[in-house]
């Protein structure tokens, strides 16, 4: 039997394959297509202390292997989340992480403490690019991304998983600085902020104008992120970005990755999650890999 | 739930040149559980561009051959290549998705389309005992036939005047509302808006069935939001691909 266990600080995963908040909703809407129980970990959409509506439509523009989206964080609030979309997914026999956004660093704090231990790992998301306050502008530089990962670390009860924006000069130095201030685990990439303009009405297709790009165009940006953050770090990384196949996730991996989500490509395959877990077993047993450190971070240069 | 995998039975131009096309797709499955007003979400290809599937409302359901059909316009890449699919191709296909029409066939209802909105109607008057059609469009017409075999009643209009009424359909549908207790409709915005301003002026009940960009298609991504207004006058997002497309007309906002 192949060990695909996964550490993220205290927390224990039974494979590495997760799904990217945003993506999943509050996994509801793919229990109907699998059973959630394959997957190590459902991170949910992005959370916030009190219900937003999020941005004026269009939310979405296709663009080649990719897509632009500004949804701007819609989510019922924390609280609804705890109360209603919460003991759904505890049928599952799979890990629950909160994504969580706020306006301040106190309302990141009081999320956290609302949490509690009610989910398995917190994501602080300081990397939304669709939302004016907060969101990105924690997490582009070296300073606030520390103190706002110092202040939520003291108010949470569960590992502390850390989501880096790519819209940085310098990934590593930003992934060092949540590492200092006791992060426990990074996720990287968010969405690289994008544009795309209707040429007959010389409008920009998304309703807010910018969005956040996703999908397989951005994948070799999130692969060079995470080899040179998990080369850097002690704590495990989770890869995520343009993920359509098991042969990226395996990339991932090789790359540096200790886990691996998968965003966009849920909305083609709505199974996709449970294929390229099927796969990654499949490239283990064929290279005779027993765990996932025998390959994982394994770069040849 | 799973993904299907049709073969088109058939991929053809309805009109000479206008881009619009019909595609029938074999699916036992998808033809037994489709529901008028629900649509279907193709993927184009199994490449990475168009990356997103397509969602086509579902225009024909024949549950005997089991076979579903649905009419599209070219408007950009994804339909274009999907215009250029050849017969026997198999096509992944999810659905049926979506929430459709409620049949209220014991009542004397109208369905209202414009364009490419007219397609979802025909299945649904097909399920209905009594019903009229208004079908309008810009300066070419389609599936006139296939209306005229499910409705009591066809109308149509036409902007250039080359069929039926020359105008637009409203002005048809406002002449004969008073004959009416629930409309359907569905189309572009300012056609539905005039359609749902007509019913609620005359008190007949209207549905209308919206389109917006969406994503995954089945609830999770959120980009398909639209306005849907509550009974106190407050209004938030709801989700067209869940919890539409169908929606009641006092729900609805169009403001966008």
């Amino acid at each position: 039997m192949l060990n695909m266990e996964v550490k993220i600080g205290s927390l224990k995963l039974k494979n590495p394959i997760m799904t990217a908040s945003g993506t999943y909703g509050f996994g509801k809407e793919y229990g109907e297509y699998y059973d959630l129980s394959k997957l190590g970990a459902v991170v949910v959409k992005g959370l916030t202390l009190k219900p937003r509506e999020g941005n004026k439509t269009p939310r979405i523009a296709e663009t080649p292997a990719g897509i632009l989206n500004s949804v701007g964080l819609q989510n019922p609030g924390v609280d609804a989340f705890l109360e209603q979309d919460l003991p759904y997914l505890r049928t599952y026999d799979t890990a629950v992480i909160a994504n969580i956004a706020g306006n301040t660093v106190e309302e990141y704090c009081e999320m956290a403490e609302k949490l509690g231990s009610q989910v398995d790992a917190i994501e602080l998301n300081i990397s939304c690019p669709n939302v004016k306050e907060g969101g990105v502008a924690f997490g582009t530089k070296c300073d606030s991304v520390y103190s706002i990962t110092k202040s939520v670390k003291q108010h949470c009860r569960v590992p502390l998983i850390v989501k880096l924006s790519p819209n940085v000069r310098d990934i590593v130095e930003i992934a060092l600085a949540a590492e200092e201030a006791g992060a426990d685990c990074l996720s990287l990439i968010n969405t690289l902020l994008g544009m795309a303009i209707d040429i007959n009405c010389r409008k920009p297709i998304l309703a807010n104008v910018v969005g956040g790009l996703s999908g397989p165009a951005v994948k070799p940006v999130a692969v060079r992120m995470v080899y040179q953050v998990a080369k850097e770090v002690k704590i495990p990384v989770i890869g995520m970005g343009g993920i359509s196949s098991w042969q990226d996730a395996v990339e991932f991996i090789i790359a540096g990755a200790d886990a691996v989500a998968i965003g966009t490509y849920n909305f083609v395959n709505p199974k996709a999650p449970v294929e390229v877990l099927e796969g990654v077993l499949g490239y283990m047993e064929k290279n005779h890999y027993q765990m996932l450190s025998d390959f994982k971070g394994k770069v040849v240069l | 739930m799973d993904n299907e995998i049709c073969k088109v039975i058939q991929n053809k131009e309805l009109t000479k040149g206008k881009g619009i096309y019909e595609m029938v797709l074999q699916s036992e499955k998808i033809a037994d559980a489709a529901m008028p007003g629900q649509f279907i979400h193709i993927r184009i290809n199994a490449g990475y561009y168009p990356l997103l599937r397509r969602p086509i409302s579902i225009h024909s359901v024949d549950k005997t051959k089991g076979t579903v059909s649905v009419i599209y316009h070219i408007k950009g890449q994804g339909t274009e290549e999907l215009s250029r699919v050849k017969t026997d191709t198999a096509m992944d296909v999810m659905g049926p998705l979506g929430n459709g029409f409620p049949l209220l066939g014991n009542k004397k209802c109208a369905v209202v389309g414009g364009g490419i909105g007219t397609a979802p109607l025909l299945e649904l008057a097909k399920n209905l005992s009594e019903c009229d059609a208004y079908l309008g469009f810009r300066d070419c017409v389609y599936k006139i036939e296939a209306f005229e075999e499910s409705c009591k009643s066809v109308h149509i209009a036409t902007e250039d005047g080359s069929v039926g009424y020359k105008g637009y359909i409203i002005e048809l549908l406002e002449q004969n509302i008073a004959d009416y207790e629930v409309v359907y409709t569905c189309g572009p915005k300012v056609m539905m808006k005039c359609v749902v301003d007509i019913c609620r002026k005359n008190k007949v009940e209207c549905y209308v069935s919206i389109e917006e960009r969406m994503g995954c298609g089945i609830g999770a991504c959120l980009v398909c939001a639209c306005k849907v207004q509550e009974e106190n006058g407050e209004w938030h997002y709801k989700k067209a691909c869940k919890d539409g497309p169908v929606f009641h007309a006092k729900e609805v906002v169009f403001d966008a």
